[in-house]
């Protein structure tokens, strides 16, 4: 009898294992499996999965009340708001920086947006797929004003303090061995360690995007010297655009992804912001934004571009969470971070966010 | 007994009964439980497969060039230009490296608080017994970061504390004065090593020989005598010379101060270090305490009456008896050691599986990655096992 439910036992077990492999496989996709459609998931799931940040003020960060909030958590709450009509219906997942692949490319997170940079190899060897960039970012180098650098050459002999398993990493390698000056990299995991090695000066140099420079300068505490102990230099050592990415062959949600994205800069372009969109809705000024927003232009027929969404999904979009320059202006521009002359000003206004046409 | 079942299956009308019938006979619950337990078998066995079928299984991308620097480095010259592969191997050294430092360090503190916390001296006892407790009962990790968090607060560099110029002490490491030599060092110390192991097996034979024939020299003098040779004709041989190394701190014209000479030990390298003896230390103060105990107390009884001292006691009697039970609990804490070593990722110790993680993160291929990295941990603890092994078989031997 003992021996029988041992087996029996052994066989539930085995059971249940080829269970969950198979419901794995209907889930999450391998990159490999050009079959999977990770949008009909998160509409039969009724949440959207996003790997976000949650220690970066600005782009994303864990609020006082436990609520995420930030510049990439907005575009999170856009895409929810596209898919499912509703943009609190997101479930955050905060990743370091090097784990954040694994966890979009085992499944684990449907949509990355951790202020993650488009790179030739993360594209190809990563097996993700890149949208169009939300932020114009460049990789700066941090010290203390009162160290006397003026710039990378001044810092030889100097330690850095850089996060592991970033582009960052590899640009400060290629800016100082490049130009054969000698530095010591100090390679950290997560930024609370990074930041408490920098405060104790035990690194001369922080290095990461400037955006994310200029989060950590406005947070700096005041028990070590507040914002104005701290220069970014002005170099910038590289490009880095960030943006959403999403697994390979992953169509369906990766179009949405892109065109919530370049619907929000159009919506800006457009002039459409959160207190309009319902009267623009009602009443939209030419074809164009009747296509934007999916309404009829007077009394035409809707165009349905066929993304398997609502065609209304910029309606949902803007109105619950804004056009890209209010979301710019909410989450930024208190980091000092300003639009004017800067890449990341509307094409018309010389920058680099440019909407390819709703059409 | 098959027939007599068909025959009773084909009489019974209702499916229900024929079924309760089929599942009360023995042979066919065994045969039905093994067949459906087989087929999940083949299931999984296709399902693991065909995911491996589709997942590239290369090494190539490791031959490409690094590009990344690392903190520390030992042995091996590393660069960004090197390939991965050079990156892994000086995390592989790293972590070696701060596995056996510890493993030697966290023995000699288990053994001397393992025999502290048998000491009748209250106070002794005492903070053998707090040790263990208060350090055995906090996360590993926790007490890395602690340590780093410890050391950070030495004073910064250009305040360090010096010691009449002998020493550096500061966040940026601690560096101690050495003596260093010219480029043939490295030989002449690995010479060294092995004429001391020479000289050593020259003794315990000269010994052995000794007891069997005539008194006539001493062991001890002859195979001092051969390391001293040794070390002197290479000392020659290689033309070394040797030289005090004091640690230095020098401002270069930029004003970045940049440390040079004596041993550098690492803050990262401190906290890892520290981190893992202590909280290996105090299993191997419980194996210690808990061997000694289990002898009988007649052995200690017996030394006693025979007038030996404590010191006496515990080195001829108590140790070597206690050895025997110590040596294997003793290997599972030094396979811990080594793979805890891993939780230095979270400070800047770049250990082959933060050196990894960089990796993966660059190239992908993370599953090969894995692998590899397992297969890495599995022969260095498989020759930690090893020698163990041969140490105790050496120790079971002795008087047996």
């Amino acid at each position: 009898m003992f021996k029988f439910r041992l087996i029996g036992i052994i066989s539930l077990f085995s059971v249940l294992f080829v269970l969950a492999a198979c419901s794995e496989e209907s889930t999450s996709s391998g990159s490999s499996d050009a079959s999977s459609n990770t949008l009909e998931v998160i509409k039969d799931r009724g949440t959207l999965n996003c790997g976000v940040n949650d220690n970066l003020t600005g782009f994303g960060v864990v609020a006082p009340d436990g609520s995420f909030e930030g510049f990439d958590i907005d575009f999170c709450k856009a895409i929810a708001a596209a898919i499912l009509g509703d943009s609190s219906k997101v479930e955050y997942t905060p990743l370091t920086a090097s784990a954040r692949f694994e966890a979009l490319g085992s499944g684990e997170v449907d949509v990355l947006i951790r202020n993650t940079t488009w790179t030739a190899s993360r594209d190809r060897d990563l097996g993700n797929d890149f949208t169009a960039p939300t932020f114009y970012d460049g990789q700066g180098m941090m010290v203390y004003a009162d160290s006397g650098y003026d710039s990378i050459e001044s810092m030889s002999g100097a330690t850095v303090c850089v996060l592991q398993g970033t582009t960052t990493e590899l640009n400060l390698d290629d800016r100082f061995t490049g130009s054969g000056i000698p530095y010591t990299p100090l390679t950290f995991e997560t930024n609370d360690p990074l930041q408490a090695a920098f405060e104790a000066k035990q690194c001369e140099g922080w290095t990461t995007d400037k955006s994310g420079l200029a989060s950590k300068r406005a947070g700096f505490p005041a028990a070590s010297g507040g914002p104005e102990a701290l220069v970014v230099l002005a170099e910038t050592l590289s490009k880095e655009p960030l943006g959403p990415l999403t697994r390979d062959n992953d169509s369906e949600l990766y179009d949405v992804v892109q065109w919530v994205v370049f619907g929000m800069m159009q919506a800006e372009e457009s002039g459409i912001t959160s207190s309009n969109v319902s009267s623009m809705a009602a009443n939209p000024a030419d074809p164009g934004m009747a296509r934007l927003l999916g309404v009829g232009f007077e009394g035409g027929e809707v165009q349905d571009f066929g993304f398997g969404i609502s065609p209304d999904f910029m309606q949902n979009v803007l109105y619950q969470v804004g056009n890209y320059g209010e979301v710019y202006d909410r989450h930024l521009v208190p980091l000092g971070l300003t639009r004017e002359g800067s890449l990341n000003a509307q094409w018309t206004d010389g920058g680099l966010i440019y909407a390819p046409p709703f059409r | 007994m098959p027939s007599s079942l068909f025959t009773q299956f084909k009489s019974e009308d209702s499916i229900k009964k024929k079924l309760n019938l089929l599942f009360r006979n023995r042979i066919f619950r065994r045969f039905f439980i093994q067949f459906v337990f087989g087929i999940f078998l083949l299931l999984l066995f296709f399902y693991i497969v065909d995911k491996a079928l589709n997942l590239e299984l290369g090494f190539g991308h490791l031959s490409s060039r690094a590009g990344f620097g690392l903190s520390h480095t030992f042995i091996i010259d590393y660069n960004s230009n090197d390939s991965r592969w050079m990156g892994y191997f000086a995390g592989v050294i790293n972590t070696i490296r701060v596995s056996l430092v510890g493993i030697v360090l966290a023995t000699i503190l288990g053994i001397f608080m393992g025999l502290a916390r048998l000491s009748p001296n209250f106070l002794i006892n005492k903070i053998s017994t707090g040790y263990v407790e208060f350090i055995r009962n906090t996360p590993l990790l926790v007490q890395i970061i602690f340590w780093q968090l410890i050391l950070l607060q030495l004073p910064h560099i250009s305040k360090a504390l010096t010691f009449g110029g002998l020493s550096v002490f500061s966040n940026k490491g601690i560096l101690l004065p050495i003596i260093s030599s010219n480029e043939n060092g490295s030989l002449w110390t690995l010479i060294l090593f092995l004429g001391l192991i020479i000289s050593l097996i020259l003794r315990s034979r000269l010994f052995k020989y000794k007891e069997e024939h005539v008194d006539l020299f001493s062991p001890n003098l002859i195979s001092f005598f051969t390391f001293v040779v040794i070390a002197i004709i290479s000392f020659f041989a290689l033309s070394i010379k040797l030289s005090p190394s004091v640690p230095e701190v020098n401002i270069n014209q930029y004003g970045t101060y940049i440390q040079s000479g004596g041993f550098i030990l690492t803050p990262q390298f401190a906290a890892v270090l520290f981190a893992l003896v202590l909280y290996t230390g105090t299993f191997i103060t419980e194996i210690v305490r808990g061997s000694i105990q289990s002898l009988p107390k007649g052995q200690t009884e017996a030394a006693m009456a025979l007038g030996l001292n404590t010191y006496q006691r515990i080195t001829l009697i108590i140790l070597p008896q206690a050895l025997r039970s110590i040596i294997p609990p003793l290997t599972n804490q030094y396979l811990n050691l080594t793979k805890n070593s891993s939780l230095s990722v979270a400070i800047a110790y770049p250990d082959l599986f933060m050196v990894s993680r960089t990796i993966m993160n660059n190239a992908g291929h993370a599953l090969p990655m894995f692998v590899l990295i397992l297969i890495t941990y599995l022969t260095l603890s498989l020759v930690i096992s090893l020698i163990m092994n041969i140490i105790n078989l050496r120790v079971t031997r002795i008087g047996a």
